[in-house]
């Protein structure tokens, strides 16, 4: 096993095997459970399914259609239908609302043509899907005189499908599906995925200062293999919890599946999307574990270090606070210039796939910035080891890095 | 071949010369003193002649050459900024840092096992690092330095933070290794251990070599101008002698230049002065050191 290797595993066992990692690792499966657990949860305690009456003084319900099933609400599936039971009088019906037997009934008044009004009468508040059956109902028995199939549309109301021009993605009225919100997902799981990173590449090299093993190190390694093997251990830091989560993540997804959330069900995706991510990623990642790096090695302690980097962590999240510009105006002059900048390309791709497909050449060019930036930094952090390995309790300057490379 | 050469050294880091002009030779199996008083540029000369710092001017061969990666799992170097990784086991710390010197798993286990046993620290090989005294770690330190059986040692002040029990284990390590042929650097401000351990010395002050050689021969060099008398009766006003002073329960007499040691013995037994002592008065290295940075360069 050479060098690279033994410093990458041994950064790699010092972080995994400690409590707070073991903590992280099990903190999205923890939300996420908790997550579908308080959704399935909230969802069946709006759901009743005791009948729901209805006195009808009107005549609505001449002759009596029993509502279809439609999918206008968001959880359909899950929507059982509940009974209706006619009553004679308001009597009858409160009656039977007293004693238990039905959750509500529904007063339609002699004027109700007219008003066009409906009271609801209950003693505890009705489960949502009592109006929302109710409604259904109702609107199918007032359109009774017209033929079944037209009175079903009707009753199934509108559903606005938004299409890309390609054809390649629909958002339905319900909103967008898991599959295409997946992208920004992606998005904000690598940014998660690099904010971590980060924090140990900096530690890493920090730390190595601070508790003065640097020196040791050094003169057992070069500073070049090094630093590699650090960048190695953390990368496979990065990616166990990208892994794990992943799993995790997916778990979760077939659990809601089975629990029938209608949002899990279509995960339908768009793989252009997907890779674009991807390749904005992962050169956004190496640029900044390079950059941490970088200031790990000019920083005197790694609280110090923190602080610095916070500024580039702003940087990567900035396009999430003025995505209402992407939604406006997504191929806008400012998102183009963001997409193409590093730091701020990987969220504002991410955000701008969610409205428009970002053109290929500004993904090639993000890209080849990204690289060449990662590149240079990449060698600079070199320089900032060499440089700042050993300057215990005193800082690198940006000036003193610049100023002194061609002597380091 | 001498283990290490270093010809002429300098080292600047923007204004300030670190290193201005440094040079000797040390030899196989020696222990070797690296002296100088606090900011005179031992360490930076010891980071240019490992290659942490690559020298301005002048040149270094180590191990018969330049620097190597190979060469450098023959050097064990426990530098004055120290430490250890705090939070593993000090086993897991010590088998790592011996992998970087290319030492076998199972070799590194037993030889730890040895050296755990002989410091007195086996029974907290599971323990945290953080969770070991200061001694401690500093005993796991000469342990790292020393685990991959390095031909060349080079310590900075290696007895800091040792209670005296300790210390001796040190010192006889020390005197171990030279034994066997290894060659030891040692950098310190006890003068006494480098007059108990050390063969040679350099010592070096701004950044300048202002004494290097044999160090008996230097405190040889250093003596001449006095001598020590005990005698149970008051010392007579001897002619050739300039200053009296009480020493070390003796009577250290300062000649005058003309004056000898054999001049004074003579007048003393002339007077028939009864003698407890008398020998010439070697400086001690504390003296040495004094003098010779408070004078300047002094060349042997």
């Amino acid at each position: 096993m050479n060098f690279l290797w033994r410093v990458a595993l041994f950064e790699y066992r010092r972080n995994v095997f400690k409590k707070s990692f073991i903590l992280l690792l099990i903190s999205v499966p923890t939300f996420i459970t908790f997550s579908i657990g308080l959704g399935v949860f909230l969802e069946s305690s709006e759901v009743n399914p005791l009948p729901v009456g209805y006195v009808d003084e009107a005549g609505v319900f001449a002759s009596v259609l029993t509502a279809p099933e439609i999918a206008s609400t968001w959880n359909a599936e899950n929507d059982e239908g509940i009974a209706f039971i006619a009553y004679l009088s308001e009597d009858e019906a409160t009656a039977a609302l007293n004693d238990g037997v039905i959750q509500a009934y529904y007063l339609l008044p002699q004027d109700y043509f007219e008003t066009r009004r409906v009271e609801q009468i209950y003693i505890e508040k009705p489960g949502k899907n009592a109006a929302r059956q109710f409604y259904d109902f109702m609107q199918l028995n007032l359109l009774s005189s017209q033929p079944p199939e037209f009175a079903l549309r009707a009753a199934t109301g509108t559903d606005v499908l938004v299409r890309s021009i390609d054809g390649k993605r629909v958002v339905s009225s319900d909103g967008p599906t898991f599959g295409l919100l997946m992208p920004l997902f992606m998005t904000m799981g690598f940014l998660f995925m690099i904010l971590m990173s980060s924090g140990y590449a900096l530690s890493a090299v920090a730390d190595e200062k601070e508790i003065r093993t640097m020196e040791v190190l050094v003169t057992s390694i070069s500073p070049a293999r090094l630093i590699t093997g650090k960048i190695l251990g953390i990368t496979a830091i990065g990616l166990t919890l990208l892994f794990t989560w992943t799993l995790e993540i997916l778990a979760g997804i077939a659990v809601s599946r089975q629990l029938g959330v209608s949002w899990f069900m279509d995960l339908s995706m768009d793989w252009r999307i997907i890779l674009a991510t991807l390749a904005v990623g992962i050169p956004a990642y190496a640029l900044t574990i390079a950059l941490m790096t970088a200031i790990g090695a000019m920083v005197t302690t790694t609280q110090e270090g923190q602080s610095v980097s916070s500024i580039f962590f702003i940087l990567h999240l900035a396009p999430l606070y003025i995505s209402f510009i992407f939604i406006n105006d997504p191929h806008g002059s400012l998102g183009v210039i963001l997409s193409l900048s590093p730091f701020t390309a990987l969220m504002t791709i991410g955000m701008r796939n969610l409205f428009t497909i970002v053109p290929p050449w500004q993904i090639f060019v993000s890209v080849g910035v990204q690289i060449v930036c990662a590149l240079g930094t990449f060698w600079l952090a070199g320089r900032s080891l060499r440089l700042g390995m050993l300057r215990y309790g005193q800082r690198l300057t940006w000036r003193g890095l610049l100023g002194r490379l061609d002597r380091a | 071949m001498n283990p290490v050469n270093v010809s002429q050294i300098a080292k600047s880091f923007g204004e300030t010369h670190a290193v201005a002009d440094v040079s000797f030779e040390v030899q196989r199996g020696e222990i070797f003193g690296l002296l100088g008083p606090n900011g005179a540029g031992k360490t930076t000369t010891i980071r240019t002649m490992l290659d942490i710092f690559k020298p301005d001017k002048g040149a270094v061969s180590i191990l018969g050459g330049p620097m190597t990666d190979e060469k450098k799992a023959r050097i064990g170097y426990m530098p004055e900024e120290r430490g250890l990784y705090q939070d593993v086991t000090l086993e897991r710390c010590l088998l790592y840092l011996a992998s970087l010197k290319v030492v076998p798993n199972d070799e590194a286990r037993q030889r730890l096992a040895e050296y755990l046993e002989r410091f007195d620290l086996a029974e907290h090989k599971n323990k945290k690092v953080k969770e070991l005294s200061k001694g401690m770690q500093q005993k796991a330190q000469i342990i790292s330095t020393l685990l991959h059986e390095p031909e060349l040692v080079v310590i900075d002040e290696p007895f800091s933070a040792l209670d005296p029990l300790n210390l001796q284990l040190v010192k006889d390590l020390m005197c171990d290794l030279r034994q066997q042929g290894v060659t030891i650097i040692m950098s310190t401000h006890q003068m006494h251990q480098v007059e108990e351990l050390c063969d040679r010395i350099v010592l070096i002050d701004n950044g300048r070599e202002v004494l290097y050689g044999d160090l008996a021969e230097i405190r040889q060099r250093f003596s001449g101008h006095a001598v020590e008398v005990r005698s149970p009766e008051e010392l007579p006003s001897l002619p050739g002698v300039e200053q009296v002073a009480i020493h070390n329960g003796a009577v250290k007499l300062t000649l005058t230049a003309d004056s000898t040691p054999q001049d004074i013995l003579y007048q003393l037994t002339t007077k028939k002065v009864i003698l407890e002592k008398f020998e010439i008065a070697i400086p001690s290295l504390d003296e040495i050191f004094i003098k010779v940075v408070e004078e300047g360069r002094v060349k042997v």
